[in-house]
């Protein structure tokens, strides 16, 4: 095992201490936005629920994944210049086995940021030696960087002046992971965009959420108290906004709602999907909460009608068409929203004209239809 | 020439002296008939017996043989010159006032009188500046804008949308000179004589454009014919997005070869100066050519168009091939998009061992473009190059630790410079 120990002045330490200050001060600072950020620090650990495979599908099929916008040219896609195109003639099954990776890629891209508890901090000394108390002014770390061990999994510890050896915080680990193993794009400084406040206000105002979110997730660790903190004002700030769909066909629309739904919050989501007509995709919010929180009238009819749900193709546009399937697994989607409106809404009064307004515009689109394949005949 | 000029300075002063004479015997008041003499005073000299225009003529005239040898042309050329420009009747090298010829004969209820002005030190000087600006050459001046390939010459300028035709008005559209050159021709009756002949293209920039060819006996009269033919010319072409072509493709005319290279966005025209013009008279924006063989401008012009002419869309290419045509772009993470499918779709099974599947392969009908390898420039191999990079290995990060230092503090700066702040203010000052 190979050891490398880095010694640390005394006054690191104080920075240390004085940027835990900073935090504080930061997080009343937020409260003139009106938005109290909320950690997952309570006694129940989000975790495996957010895992669970239930969970996982559900929140999958919410984000409704469009592969125009999954795959759309970023600003950030690590090309100097553009390409370009290539071109090539495919049969059906080249082009079927193409898509299928395409698929797998849009999953890769569509991966979900973990959705955990906030880690504990550390307190575990492991020796205390008293003959040391006084041999140097300075503490030291010793970090294990064989190569192979997760960074989680490293061994790090520190010697104190006082003779004492324990493992080290969060924030030492972090640091000194980075130091040896550098991930890209990672800074050892935290970013001002997260750090000054101003900053980071302009950057809601100006909906860079997804920006936002991306560098949060490159610069923290899922379980860290930052990154909670700043995810949970920026997915506020989107339900504030409701703009949901600018989170929509990213990888970040999954653990948003999930922790709206988390936070007995997702009924202005649900007005939204009311109000765009997505009757299918409310009754999976429905499901999705019975889930998380077990507290739907009628939860159990929600998630058999999700499950019926999920194998239907995903409706990117509102349909000009029906089948007769179609407008029976809608009318019950229907019934079950109303029955989630009248026991467990908070804006009832809004989603229930919503949900009126969907149902007159849906009766148009019945006869419509039925209009038209009586015109066409039965063939 | 110089002493020409010369020679007639000194001609002009003895007549003076004569003239001179003459004025002071007329003022005598008795003829002294001692200096009286019979031989006959002239009063008459070159000067005054010939029109300006000959004297002229044989101070610039340069004989058959020297003109064909190219004298009298360029740097020390003698221009003529129109002396009477800046003069003005009645005022001279003595400033004098005469009243009903330079000046009112009744000013307010004053009569004015002939009287003599304080004279004016700068009239000569001004005539003569004046003089000056006539012979001088000037070159013809154009803003940036309008000059063309090479300076104020036509090729590569702008000449203006062709020529209404009755109520049709070509609105949008712009015609850019590709060549304008004289070609000598033989005439039974007049022997050698001058044409001109001209070649241009004209398009609106949104996928209509046409070429021109006119000749005439003047340049401008050949640039007017190709104009106003080029618009009677007009073919429309697909562009790609609205930036490029819609495949690669090889085209040639007479010993013209030409590859054309379908782009991204943002590349730019990276061709022969001819075909940049036809694409910007097209809208085409991103493209690159290689040319080979000869490089006959109206050979280059004709084989562009055919070859854009010959074009095939994308869904005409999947139905040839009865395949369907993907495009993947690296900005979309290959994602396979399908820009055109055939009716009928062939199976594996059905397609030949032999046919070419590579898509730039069969749009180019096989034909490949000559790589030239590239050679590392000469100074690489040369110790020196290598002193260099072993000198510089240090820095080569400096820009980027500068740039963060900026981000981060605001100035460059290391954690020394908090430990010692006396070394700041000593560089400071």
């Amino acid at each position: 095992m190979t050891l490398l120990f880095s010694k640390i002045a005394q006054n690191n330490i104080k920075t240390v201490i004085t940027r835990n200050n900073d935090l504080q001060i930061l997080t009343i600072s937020y409260r003139k936005l009106s938005i109290v950020p909320s950690l997952y620090d309570g006694k129940e650990d989000p975790a495996p629920k957010f895992f669970s495979s239930n969970v996982q599908v559900l929140l999958k099929r919410l984000t409704r994944p469009d592969f125009n916008k999954v795959f759309r040219k970023r600003t950030n896609s690590g090309l100097a210049v553009l390409r370009t195109p290539k071109y090539k003639f495919l049969t059906n099954e080249e082009l079927e086995a193409e898509i299928l990776k395409a698929n797998k890629k849009a999953d890769v891209l569509l991966q979900m940021p973990p959705v955990v508890k906030v880690h504990q901090p550390v307190d575990d000394v492991l020796s205390k030696d008293p003959a040391l108390v006084g041999y140097d002014s300075a503490k030291y770390l010793f970090t294990d960087i064989t190569f192979g061990i997760a960074n989680e999994r490293r061994l790090i510890v520190e010697r104190d002046p006082d003779g004492t050896l324990r493992h080290c915080g969060h924030d030492v680990r972090k640091r000194l992971n980075q130091t040896y193993f550098p991930i890209p794009g990672r800074k050892i400084k935290e970013p001002m965009m997260f750090t000054n406040e101003d900053r980071f206000n302009s950057l809601l105002d100006r909906q860079e959420y997804e920006f936002l979110l991306d560098r949060a997730c490159l610069q923290y660790e899922p379980d860290e108290a930052s990154y909670q903190r700043i995810t949970s004002i920026t997915y506020q700030h989107i339900d504030m906004n409701k703009s949901y769909d600018l989170l929509r066909s990213t990888r970040h629309f999954g653990p948003m709602t999930f922790y709206l739904t988390w936070h007995q919050s997702m009924d202005s989501l649900m007005l939204e999907l009311l109000q765009s007509g997505a009757v299918r995709e409310g009754v999976l919010l429905a499901a999705l909460r019975q889930a998380l929180l077990g507290d739907v009238a009628n939860g159990d009819n929600a998630q058999a009608l999700a499950q019926q749900i999920l194998p239907t193709p995903i409706q990117l546009a509102k349909p000009e068409r029906l089948t007769e399937e179609d407008i029976q697994l809608d009318n019950k989607c229907v019934e079950c929203i109303e029955e989630y409106i009248v026991s467990n809404s908070a804006m009832k009064s809004q989603q229930e004209l919503a949900l009126q307004g969907f149902r007159e515009h849906y009766q148009q689109l019945i006869e419509l239809s039925r209009g038209l394949k009586k015109a066409h005949g039965n063939a | 020439m110089c002493s020409k000029l010369l020679s007639m300075r000194s001609l002009i002063q003895p007549t003076n002296a004569i003239l001179r004479q003459v004025l002071i015997c007329q003022n005598k008041t008795t003829p002294n008939l001692k200096t009286f003499t019979t031989s006959p005073v002239t009063c008459v000299n070159f000067f005054n017996k010939l029109p300006a225009e000959k004297l002229w003529k044989s101070v610039t005239s340069v004989s058959n043989a020297g003109a064909k040898k190219g004298r009298g042309k360029g740097a020390g050329r003698i221009r003529i010159r129109d002396l009477n420009r800046g003069q003005v009747i009645g005022v001279g090298k003595i400033n004098m006032l005469w009243p009903g010829l330079s000046a009112p004969v009744i000013r307010g209820r004053e009569l004015l009188k002939q009287q003599r002005l304080p004279d004016d030190p700068d009239r000569m000087e001004k005539i003569i500046q004046l003089r000056d600006s006539m012979t001088k050459f000037r070159r013809i001046r154009l803003s940036p804008i309008e000059r063309g390939w090479s300076g104020s010459r036509m090729p590569g300028r702008s000449i203006g949308a062709p020529d209404p035709i009755g109520e049709d008005v070509f609105t949008g559209f712009d015609t850019k000179v590709l060549q304008l050159r004289s070609l000598l021709i033989m005439k039974g009756s007049l022997g050698r004589t001058r044409n001109y002949q001209a070649m241009v293209v004209t398009g609106n920039g949104q996928g209509l454009a046409g070429f021109g060819l006119g000749r005439a006996k003047e340049a401008p009269a050949a640039l007017r014919k190709a104009k106003n033919r080029a618009g009677q010319k007009l073919m429309h072409f697909e562009i790609y997005n609205g930036h490029t072509i819609f495949h690669d493709f090889y085209t040639a005319f007479g010993k013209t070869k030409i590859f054309v290279q379908k782009k991204n966005e943002g590349y730019g025209l990276k061709c022969h100066r001819a075909i940049k013009e036809i694409c910007q008279a097209i809208g085409i924006k991103d493209l690159r050519a290689k040319m080979e063989g000869s490089n006959n401008l109206q050979h280059i012009v004709k084989a562009f168009f055919i070859g854009l002419l010959q074009q095939r869309s994308h869904q005409q290419l999947a139905e040839e091939k009865k395949l369907h045509l993907v495009e993947y772009r690296a900005e979309n993470e290959y994602f396979p998009k399908v820009v055109a499918s055939p009716s009928e779709v062939r199976t594996k099974e059905e397609i030949p061992k032999d046919e070419t599947l590579d898509f730039t392969q069969y749009v180019m009908n096989d034909k490949v473009i000559l790589k030239k390898k590239k050679f590392p420039p000469f100074y690489e191999s040369m110790p020196h190059y290598k002193l260099h990079l072993k000198k510089y290995e240090k820095y080569r990060n400096h820009e980027k630790i500068r740039l963060n230092l900026k981000s981060e503090y605001g100035e460059v700066k290391s954690f020394l410079t908090d430990k010692y702040p006396e070394e700041k203010v000593e560089t400071e000052t």
